[in-house]
């Protein structure tokens, strides 16, 4: 909502300065977003007189004046053509900065020098659109500041409002705000009409089928206008709120609406078929075409306007062209109506329309405006548009609202805000914004029985009328306190014990944490090559996506984070270690579910450049290691790892599904060189994927400690020709099964292929440690227990020791 | 023999003296005090002496055995740290070459953030809790008195998934679904992501929330009052002014939001704060009775606040990013810093 100072102070005296009222507005729980200075910064924007207009002798389109500015006569160059000799025009002399940071400078053009620019209105930010430059009325005296000259400094306010507050939809409502807070008097309107003529019974007449719906419907007959432009008055007051003039009968409707905040439609009469009004149902009908040209297909339920045949007005919301005010209108019949707001919000939502009628009405009007803003509309089309407004007024109100009453304990009251206040306070407080208070003498306890105005609708319980007591005395005075404290247990739950666990091994072991969108596109699953079959190919669908690149709820996490890499490879960042850790969504029967899943990508190399650094690039075995370490403590003692992931995104030679005692935890591997082409990859990318939830699901033994022995530690390194296809994990089962109680550790420490090993063998070196916690071992003691080892290895996979 | 005692004493004092390192040293040693050495030698002579003399050369030989030892091992202290001394001093390294470093890794700001603010809350006793993120429209709307047809549900665009199911525009559902599992007291913080559908420079279709809750008897605004001041100072840092505001959420009433001073410009006005010197950072209030009525709690018994705040707003705000997208674009240059 836009109010001008200088239409407020019509309803409610001012004394403050707009920027100390800005502030108790927003404090009172209208926000004044911005406060504009109207004319402010322009007073060396004056009146000037054109002394001569000659065409430009180098350009056709451009004109030579030489202006009056009331001390000198200077030359200007102008672009416009609606200028004339003797015209008096707003100058904007060099040095003048106007709306949008528009700089006036002393310019040459065409080769002749210009000292500063004639302006339009819309260079002056008086509105909108503009023909040529601005014509000044006669009689100003040259020199003067044209905000000054034109009266038209001003203030603008635009105030944020909640859509609890309908009743601040206009000047009227900020006003009566205002004089809550200062104390001053609200002064309301009451107009008053010249009548002539018929009166309007004999002439036309109001039915309403739909009572529910259109508690209230009044019209006011006017007869013999002159459409014809606004006044300047009338055309500058709506375009300082940001409002269009449009003709002077359409202009007082809005103007009214803005005033009053009560939205007013205008009628040709002549157009109403029957001469009368009906408002109903559309029923079934024909396509509607409203005032905008647009087409509009109606539903049976929506609330229309009609006369005696068919549709001339979607109730609330817009009228229709067949029924439009034009030019040569010459009666008019003006509607002040209270229409239901979830009437007008269900169709005007349906359709996709939003007016600033119907932005009221959905909110709530006040009843009791509808015939005040009559009154004051057909005074002032008289007064701007002349004609004669006949006799009487239709007003069709079958049940009259009944005023609201709330019954507001001063205990209860005290009690919600934590602050100490008395009934006479609080009374003083609600009287102060239009709330009839009285005691009740037969009520128990100490309260007020409040009527509430029909112009708050909003006030409905006796909680509203506490909000009302705090925001009148102010948020500020209720005093800051800790509530009293119950202790309870605040540990986190173990899904977020593990979440946070995984991302610190994670970022511990060098990655940074992703966050994206969790939608995608529904193309990302053949991006990724998913098997028509996937289960994962069936997500959740948005039924009203921004995009279609962001329709569906992923079901993996892959293409969101193969995304990132290639956008990553795009900004040249070669080095990637990335992760996210969040959920995704799958579709269920009756509904869905929202596992969460760690995804990691590793790309690039292997340490940062540095002097003493590996410059090598990372392979498999880099993530394998990330993906031990983060899994250490789950079921590490029994991990398997088993080739290929099963998963077309992944490299089916260089990767492996991650299982504990038969449950998969992840999969990791290399990313297939198709889904690397289709994301343009430069270099080997490897995946990780852990299933965070089936982690949550085993059943973890509770860490016990083991007693360290006092004893020297031995070792034994050896290594053994094998063949090459054989697995370490062979190796490795071997040595475990060959492995006294006294082996602490078993390291596969060289893996070697090349001169003096055979074709088709590798040699794999490994290191045994031997320890007792009851003594300390002889050599023959430990060779014993080694020998043994190789032996079953020599036996079981045909090892040579080299 | 006393005389032979004194010379031998001198000499080998001198001798020590002249053991330029640890072997040498070692030699002198060995022929002074070794068993074949020149004391022994002397020693071995005592059995010609008179029983008078016998004790007064013994004493001597003692105090000669005492002090060359004295001097041994005085000179060996000497030796080693000279040993020492010379050693680091041919050794010096180029402590400014950088080090030998492996990857740094790194939460993302949200996750930081998030973190901090659950940090503040747990320590005053709040405790965490979590929700779906497709939600039905009864927790997400409903329970939370926005009926349909009401002008509230315009304040919020919502992604759709079915009739009844949407992606939940805000954490606010967390509190249905904690307040219909427990009875007061409760006190809960619910971070999560949340959807509306809305894409420009100032507005993400997906953004992240804290939603938070008290309830038990007696709960005031002013409560609301302490408890978020709390939270802001613990923050944002003493030296901020806070202030509360009238506003309207369908679910409060009273409702606040809550401004603090811009942090940027410490309230003079500047781009981040448009010129007004506050940021606004909270939405709060005191619960409806209407989601009361909802949740099966007693209107007339209970009382309690609630409030919500963008995660990424308060991330901007305190590492100074000055473009929402970044956050979802993931560049690692961005990530990196936090």
């Amino acid at each position: 909502m836009i109010v001008t100072l200088s239409w407020l102070k019509e309803f409610v005296d001012i004394s403050l300065p707009p920027e100390d009222l800005a502030h108790r507005l927003t404090m009172a729980g209208l926000e004044v977003e911005a406060v504009d200075n109207l004319g402010a910064d322009l007073d060396s924007v004056v009146v000037a007189r054109l002394v001569s207009v000659e065409k430009h002798p180098e350009a056709d389109r451009l004109t030579l004046c030489q202006v009056d500015n009331g001390s000198d006569t200077v030359q200007v160059v102008c672009g416009a053509t609606n200028h004339r000799t003797g015209d008096l025009v707003a100058f904007a002399q060099v040095g003048s900065v106007l709306p949008g940071d528009f700089k006036i400078k002393k310019s040459k053009i065409r080769g002749l020098v210009s000292m500063g620019m004639l302006c339009s209105e819309k260079e002056l930010g008086l509105s909108e659109e503009s023909d040529g430059i601005m014509i000044l009325p006669a009689g100003l005296a040259p020199g003067t500041p044209v905000f000054e000259a034109l009266d038209l400094k001003d203030v603008r306010f635009e105030i944020g409002l909640t859509p609890n507050r309908p009743d601040c939809l206009s000047v009227l409502g900020v006003a009566r705000e205002i004089a809550a807070m200062t104390g001053s008097e609200l002064r309301v309107p009451q107009p008053r009409v010249v009548e002539t003529g018929t009166p309007i019974t004999e002439q036309t007449s109001v039915t309403i089928e739909e009572p529910d719906h259109c508690p209230r419907y009044l019209a006011r007959l006017v007869r013999g206008v002159k459409i014809g432009p606004s006044p300047a008055w009338l055309a500058r007051r709506l375009e300082a709120i940001g409002q269009r003039s449009v003709n002077n009968v359409v202009d007082v409707t809005n103007l009214v609406m803005m005033e009053l905040g009560q939205p007013m439609h205008a009628f040709d009469f002549n157009l109403l078929r029957e001469g009368r009004i009906v408002v109903r149902k559309a029923g079934d009908g024909d396509p509607f075409t409203t005032l905008d040209d647009q087409q509009r297909r109606l539903a049976a339920d929506d609330l229309m306007i009609c006369d005696g045949v068919g549709p001339v007005a979607l109730a609330g919301i817009m009228g229709g062209q067949n029924s439009e005010i034009q030019e040569h209108t010459v009666d008019v019949l003006l509607e002040s109506a209270y229409f239901a707001p979830n009437t007008i919000r269900r169709t005007s939502k349906r359709l996709g329309i939003h007016s600033e009628s119907s932005h009221r009405f959905e909110r709530g009007t006040d009843v009791n405006m509808a015939p005040v803003a009559l009154e004051r509309a057909a005074a002032l089309i008289n007064e701007v548009a002349g004609g004669q407004v006949c006799p009487g007024v239709i007003d069709a109100y079958p049940n009259p609202v009944k005023p609201c009453r709330i019954w507001l304990s001063r205990e209860k009251t005290c009690a919600t805000l934590g602050i100490d206040l008395d009934i006479e306070t609080i009374g003083q407080l609600l009287r102060g914004i239009g709330i009839d208070v009285e005691n009740d003498p037969s009520a128990t306890g100490e309260g007020l029985l409040c009527g509430v105005p029909s112009f708050r609708p909003d006030l409905e319980r006796d909680i509203d009328l506490v909000e009302e007591v705090a925001r009148l005395n102010g948020y500020d005075a209720i005093p800051a306190t800790m509530p009293e404290s119950r202790a309870m247990i605040t540990m986190p739950q173990p899904h977020q014990l593990l979440v946070r666990r995984l991302r610190d091994r994670m970022v511990a072991a060098g990655f940074c944490e992703i966050v994206s969108y969790s939608f995608i596109s529904p193309a990302a699953f053949d991006q990724i090559a998913l098997s028509p079959d996937d289960r994962r190919r069936h997500p959740v669908k948005i039924l009203n996506p921004l995009t279609e690149e962001q329709s569906v709820m992923r079901t993996t996490l892959v293409p969101s984070v193969l995304d990132t890499v290639a956008r990553n490879f795009s900004y040249r960042s070669l080095d990637q270690r990335l992760f996210e850790l969040r959920p995704v969504f799958q579709r269920t029967e009756d509904g869905s579910l929202e596992p969460t899943m760690l995804t990691a990508v590793m790309t690039g190399r292997r340490e940062p450049i540095g002097w003493a650094n590996s410059q090598e690039n990372v392979d498999f075995y880099d993530l394998k290691g990330v993906a031990e370490q983060v899994l250490r403590g789950f079921g590490d003692a029994d991990l398997e790892w088993q080739i290929d992931a099963g998963e077309n995104y992944f490299h089916p030679g260089k990767s492996c599904r991650i299982l504990t005692a038969g449950k998969l935890l992840g999969r990791l591997g290399e990313v297939h060189p198709m889904v690397a082409r289709n994301y343009d990859f430069e270099a080997p990318v490897f995946l990780l994927e852990i299933f965070v939830d089936t982690l949550l699901e085993l059943d973890l033994p509770q860490a016990r400690f083991e007693q360290l022995s006092r004893f020297p530690d031995s070792f034994r390194d050896t290594a053994i020709l094998v063949d090459e296809d054989v697995p370490a994990e062979n190796v490795l089962r071997i040595i475990k099964k060959g492995s006294s109680r006294f082996v602490e550790e078993v390291r596969l420490f060289d893996l070697y292929r090349g001169k003096g090993v055979p074709e088709g063998k590798k040699s794999i070196a490994f290191r045994v440690r031997y320890r007792s916690s009851e003594k300390t071992f002889t050599d023959e003691e430990i060779s014993k227990a080694h020998s043994r080892i190789v032996r079953l290895l020599e036996k079981e996979i045909g090892a040579e020791v080299r | 023999m006393k005389e032979e005692l004194a010379k031998l004493a001198d000499e080998g004092v001198a001798q020590a003296a002249a053991a330029a390192d640890e072997a040498s040293l070692q030699d002198v040693r060995v022929r002074y005090l070794g068993k074949k050495g020149a004391l022994t030698r002397i020693m071995k002579g005592m059995g010609r002496l008179s029983a008078e003399e016998r004790p007064q050369v013994g004493a001597l030989a003692n105090e000669v055995k005492t002090r060359l030892e004295e001097t041994f091992a005085a000179r060996l202290e000497f030796l080693r740290e000279q040993a020492v001394a010379q050693k680091i001093a041919g050794e010096k390294i180029d402590v400014t070459l950088p080090g030998r470093c492996g990857w740094q890794g790194s939460r993302h700001p949200i996750t930081l953030v998030t973190e901090e603010v659950v940090a503040i809350f747990s320590s005053l006793g709040f405790a965490v809790a979590e929700g779906p993120e497709i939600e039905e429209d009864f927790y997400n709307f409903e329970a939370l008195n926005i009926p349909k047809d009401h002008p509230a549900r315009d304040m919020q665009d919502t992604f759709y998934i079915a009739d009844e199911v949407v992606l939940r525009t805000h954490t606010s559902p967390v509190q249905i679904r904690t307040m219909l599992a427990l009875e007061p007291p409760v006190r809960v913080v619910a971070p999560g992501t949340v959807y509306r559908r809305d894409s420009d420079l100032t507005h993400s279709p997906m953004f992240h929330q804290v939603e938070g809750f008290l309830v038990d008897r007696r709960v005031t605004f002013g409560d609301l009052k302490g408890i978020l001041t709390a939270f802001i100072e613990q923050f944002f840092g003493k030296g901020f002014g806070v202030r509360f505001r009238p506003s309207f959420f369908p679910f409060t009433e009273p409702s606040a939001e809550v401004d603090i001073e811009c942090v940027i410009c410490h309230g003079k006005g500047c781009r981040v704060c448009s010129q007004t010197g506050w940021l606004e950072i909270l939405g709060s209030g005191m619960i409806d009775p209407e989601v009361f009525r909802s949740v099966h709690y007693d209107v007339e018994t209970f009382s309690g606040f609630a409030f919500g705040m963008g995660l990424e707003r308060l991330a901007m705000l305190k590492y100074g990013v000055n473009d929402l997208r970044l956050f979802f674009e993931n560049d690692i240059r961005f990530l990196s810093q936090f």
